[in-house]
C-alpha cells in the first residue's frame, strides 16, 4: 500500500471575531492528488478557513499545517507552493495582463522572461492573446476570471485554492477549466475548491466537506453522502444538514408577492 | 513597466532596506507597479470610442505639484525677513504640516486603507515586513515630492541667508514632520476604525477632506490679508500652551542654534520635536497588527441602515414637480446627491466657499471703511457669491463613483429622459443651493436689514435662471453616467466664462436699484424669463438620447 502524503492538516482549529465565534474547532487531513469540494452556506466560516490556510488572518487557535509545515505569520515559504483564486476578483486592474502577471510570477521568484513566455501562451490557450497588453479594467468578468485562474496557477503550485473559480465563466470555458482541474488532481496536484453552484462540486470534488456554522457536518465521496443521507443530490443533502427545508414555500411566498402589481 | 527614475535612487539605499530583513527586488517590483498605477486612469464604459487616442501616461500627483511651488514662493518672505526665528519657522513649519496633512488625507486615505493588497500581496510568499516598507516607501515617495515641493523654496531662499546650518536643521525638522504626520493620520484612523466601521470611517474621511479644502481656499484669502498685520518683531515669551502646538516644536531649534535666545523651554522644544515623532513611530509599529485587522471592517458594513421620513420632502417634491415621472428621479437623484461620497467631496468645498466668499468680500470693506458705511451701502449683492458654486456643481451632477449603473436609465420604460436631468437640477437648487441662499439671506437681513428682502429674492430668481443657463451651456451627459475620474479633462475655461456671468447679473441688479420700484419690477421680469426659459430647455436640450 502507498502511503498518501498529507498537503494539509487542521487541527482543532477555533476562530473568534470578537465575540463572534466563526469556527468551533475544524478538524481536517487532506492527501495529496484530491479535489475537494468545501460548501456550506453563507457565513458559515468556509472563507475564514481559506482565508487562515492562506496567512491572511492570523489570532487563531488550534494547529494549521501545509506541507508539514505550520502556518504562522513569519512562515511564508509554504506559500510558494500555493495558487488562490479568489471569490471576489480582486486585481490591480489598472495594469495590463501582462504586467500584473508577470508582477505576480515574479513574487512567486519566477524571473520576468519565464513567467511572461508562460502567462502569454496561457493567455493564448484562453483565446485572450489579443488583450494581453490592454489594461485588465476594460475586460469582460469572464475574462477577468480567466486572468484570475492563470495568476493562481503560472508558478506550478501544489495546492489551489479555488473560491467560486467558475464566476462569469462561459459554458466552453467552464468545461476547459473543470478538464484542467481534473488532469491536474491526476498528476498529484491538491485541489481545494469552493462554491455554492453544488452541480459543479458534485461532479468535480472526490471527497466532500459540508460545514455549517463553523463545524465540519459532513465528510466524504458523494456517494457516501448520498447513502447516509437517502437524498439523490449533493443539493438535497446540502438542504437537508443545513436544516433547511423550506424552499419551496419561500419561493410561493416570493412569486405571490411579485404578481400583487 | 517604466523603469522609474525614483526607483533607480531608492536602489542606492538597497543595503539599508536589506539589513531590516527586508526582500529588496520584491519591494521594488511593488513599488513599480504601484507607481504605474499612480499614472493611469481607469477608462469608462461610455466614453471609449472618444478616447481612443492613447495619451502618454501622466501621475496627477506630480502635476499638481506645480500649485504647491507657486504657493511656495509666498513662504520666501516668511523665512528671510525678520529676526525672530521662532516665529517665522513656526509659521513655515505649521503651514507644512497642514498643507502634507491636507494632501495626506485627501490622496493617501486610499493607500493607507488599501484592503486589496491583503488578497493579493499577501496569499503570496512576500513577508509582512516587505509589504508594509512598500507601503511606506510609497508613501514616502509622494511625502518627499510634495514637502519638496512646499518647503523647498524657501528652504534654498534660507540657506542663502542663515548658512549651512540652517539646511541641516531643515531637512532634519522636515523628515520628523513628516514621520509625525504619517503615524498621526495613521493613528486617527486606527481609533475611527477602532470604534466605528467602514462606511463611518469613509464618511469622516469625506467629511475631513471637504473640511480641509474649505479651509484652504480661505486661508489663501486670509493669508495674504493677515500679512499686513504681521508684525515681525513679535517678541517671545513661553508659555504652557505652547507645548501643545507641534509647529512650535519644529521651530525652537532654528532659536536655540541660529538665534541669540536659549532658554529651557526652547531646549524641551526642541527635544519634543525629535523625541514625539521616534516615540509615535513606536506606538504606531506596535499598533500596526491590530489597525490590519480593524480595516477588515472598512469591507463589512455592520449595523443597519437607517431609514428617515422627510415630510417636507415628500410634499415638496409634490409640488415643484409635475409628472410622476419627475418625481420618481427628483426622490431618485435626492438619494443619490446625498449618499454619494465622492459627489460630496466635489461640490461641498464650493458650498463651503459660497457660504463664506461674500463675508471675505465684506471684511474687505470694513477694513476700509466702517461697519456704519457697510450697512449703508449695496453690498447686500455680495449675496451673489452664493451662484459660485452653480457652474461647477451642475458640471459635477454627471458624474458619478458608481457610473456603471447608469444602465437602469435605458432599461427602464421611461418614455424621455428629459425628465431625469430636471430632477436633478431641482434636487440640486434645493439640497445644495437652497440652505447655502437661506443661510446667507438671514445673516444679510440682519446686517442690512428687511429692506433688502426684495434684493435678495431677484438674487434667488437669477439663481434659478442661471442654473438653466449653466446647464444649457455646461451640458453634458445624463446624470450620474460618468466617472468622477474624467472630471478633471471637463473645461475650467467654460466654468471661469459662466463666472463672468454672474458679474452681468450683478451689473444689471445694481443698475436697477438706483430706479424706483426697479428691484420689484426686475424681479417680475426675471421670473416671467426664469419660467419661460425652464419650460423651453424642457423641450429643447434636455431631449436628447
Amino acid at each position: 500500500m502507498v502511503i498518501e502524503e498529507i498537503v494539509l492538516c487542521l487541527r482543532d482549529l477555533k476562530k473568534n471575531y470578537g465575540t463572534k465565534e466563526v469556527l468551533k474547532g475544524i478538524d481536517l487531513t487532506v492527501h495529496r492528488g484530491q479535489i475537494i469540494g468545501y460548501i456550506g452556506p453563507n457565513g458559515a466560516g468556509k472563507s475564514t478557513t481559506i482565508k487562515i490556510l492562506l496567512g491572511l488572518e492570523g489570532d487563531f487557535s488550534g494547529k494549521v499545517e501545509i506541507f508539514g509545515e505550520e502556518v504562522t505569520e513569519k512562515n511564508i515559504g509554504y506559500k510558494r507552493k500555493i495558487g488562490y483564486v479568489p471569490e471576489i476578483a480582486e486585481l490591480y486592474d489598472n495594469l495590463t495582463a501582462r504586467e500584473y502577471l508577470t508582477f505576480v510570477g515574479e513574487l512567486y521568484g519566477m524571473d520576468f522572461q519565464t513567467a511572461d513566455e508562460k502567462a502569454q501562451r496561457l493567455m493564448k490557450v484562453f483565446g485572450m492573446e489579443e488583450v494581453y497588453d490592454s489594461r485588465i479594467a476594460s475586460y469582460s468578468k469572464g475574462m477577468r476570471q480567466k486572468v484570475l485562474i492563470i495568476s493562481s496557477l503560472l508558478h506550478n503550485p501544489d495546492l489551489l485554492f479555488l473560491d467560486e473559480p467558475l464566476s462569469g465563466l462561459d459554458a466552453n470555458s467552464v468545461m476547459v477549466f473543470k478538464e484542467i482541474l481534473a488532469v491536474l488532481a491526476a498528476q498529484g496536484k491538491t485541489i481545494f475548491y469552493s462554491s455554492h453552484i453544488m452541480d459543479v462540486v458534485e461532479k468535480i470534488s472526490n471527497r466532500i466537506i459540508l460545514i455549517n456554522d463553523g463545524k465540519i457536518v459532513a465528510d466524504g465521496s458523494f456517494n457516501e453522502l448520498k447513502a447516509q443521507n437517502m437524498e439523490g443530490t449533493l443539493e438535497q443533502i446540502f438542504n437537508q444538514l443545513t436544516g433547511f427545508n423550506e424552499y419551496k414555500a419561500l419561493a410561493e411566498e416570493f412569486v405571490a408577492i411579485v404578481q400583487e402589481v | 513597466m517604466k523603469n522609474f527614475q525614483t526607483l533607480k535612487f531608492l536602489d542606492l539605499f538597497r543595503r539599508i532596506f536589506e539589513s531590516f530583513g527586508i526582500d529588496y527586488p520584491v519591494m521594488r517590483k511593488i513599488l513599480a507597479v504601484k507607481l504605474t498605477m499612480d499614472g493611469r486612469r481607469t477608462p469608462t464604459i461610455f466614453n471609449q470610442q472618444a478616447k481612443k487616442k492613447k495619451k502618454p501616461e501622466e501621475n496627477g500627483f506630480i502635476k499638481s505639484l506645480g500649485m504647491y511651488v507657486l504657493l511656495s514662493l509666498f513662504l520666501i518672505p516668511i523665512v528671510v525677513f525678520g529676526q525672530n526665528y521662532l516665529y517665522q519657522m513656526s509659521i513655515l513649519f505649521g503651514i507644512v504640516m497642514f498643507l502634507v496633512m491636507t494632501s495626506m488625507i485627501s490622496d493617501f486615505s486610499n493607500v493607507l486603507l488599501d484592503i486589496k493588497d491583503k488578497g493579493i500581496l499577501q496569499t503570496k510568499p512576500v513577508g509582512r515586513k516587505t509589504i508594509s516598507a512598500a507601503k511606506t516607501v510609497h508613501i514616502s515617495i509622494y511625502l518627499f515630492f510634495l514637502t519638496a515641493a512646499i518647503a523647498g523654496a524657501p528652504i534654498v531662499a534660507g540657506t542663502f541667508k542663515y548658512g549651512i546650518l540652517f539646511l541641516l536643521l531643515s531637512l532634519i525638522g522636515l523628515i520628523l514632520v513628516n514621520l509625525f504626520i504619517v503615524v498621526l493620520t495613521a493613528i486617527i484612523y486606527y481609533f475611527i476604525l477602532r470604534y466605528f466601521d467602514g462606511e463611518k470611517l469613509k464618511d469622516i474621511i469625506n467629511y475631513v477632506q471637504i473640511g480641509l479644502s474649505v479651509s484652504i481656499a480661505v486661508g489663501y484669502q486670509i493669508l495674504g490679508r493677515a500679512f499686513s498685520f504681521i508684525d515681525m518683531k513679535i517678541t517671545f515669551s513661553p508659555s504652557w500652551w505652547q507645548f501643545f502646538i507641534p509647529p512650535i516644536w519644529f521651530g525652537a531649534p532654528f532659536e536655540l542654534f541660529l538665534g541669540s535666545h536659549s532658554n529651557g523651554y526652547l531646549v524641551i522644544f526642541s527635544l519634543l520635536a525629535l523625541v514625539v515623532p521616534v516615540l509615535a513611530i513606536v506606538v504606531y509599529n506596535r499598533m500596526m497588527p491590530s489597525f490590519e485587522r480593524n480595516l477588515q471592517k472598512l469591507t463589512n458594513n455592520s449595523g443597519g441602515g437607517k431609514r428617515k421620513e422627510r415630510r417636507w420632502k415628500q410634499w415638496l417634491t409634490g409640488v415643484i414637480c409635475r409628472s410622476n415621472e419627475e418625481k420618481v428621479l427628483f426622490r431618485f437623484s435626492d438619494n443619490m446627491m446625498r449618499n454619494e461620497r465622492e459627489f460630496r467631496l466635489k461640490v461641498y468645498p464650493s458650498l463651503g466657499l459660497s457660504l463664506v466668499f461674500p463675508f471675505i468680500f465684506m471684511f474687505n470693506e470694513i477694513q476700509m471703511n466702517s461697519y456704519a458705511h457697510l450697512v449703508s451701502s449695496k453690498w447686500y449683492l455680495g449675496l451673489y457669491g452664493s451662484c459660485l458654486m452653480i457652474p461647477n456643481a451642475v458640471t459635477m451632477l454627471k458624474y458619478s463613483g458608481k457610473y456603471k449603473g447608469a444602465w437602469i436609465y435605458k432599461t427602464a420604460p421611461i418614455q424621455s429622459l428629459a425628465p431625469l436631468y430636471s430632477a436633478a437640477l431641482k434636487v440640486f437648487i434645493v439640497n445644495l443651493f437652497l440652505p447655502v441662499y437661506l443661510i446667507l439671506s438671514v445673516i444679510f437681513i440682519g446686517i442690512f436689514g428687511i429692506k433688502v428682502i426684495p434684493d435678495l429674492l431677484v438674487v434667488f430668481v437669477t439663481a434659478v435662471l442661471y442654473t438653466i443657463i449653466c446647464s444649457n451651456y455646461l451640458k453634458g451627459t445624463l446624470p450620474f453616467s460618468e466617472s468622477f475620474e474624467d472630471a478633471q479633462q471637463s473645461g475650467g475655461a467654460k466654468i471661469l466664462l459662466a463666472l463672468l456671468l454672474i458679474a452681468v447679473f450683478i451689473g444689471i441688479h445694481f443698475a436697477v436699484t438706483f430706479i424706483p420700484y426697479g428691484v420689484v419690477m426686475y424681479y417680475i421680469l426675471l421670473l416671467v424669463i426664469t419660467i419661460f426659459a425652464w419650460k423651453q430647455a424642457y423641450k429643447t436640450i434636455w431631449n436628447f438620447q
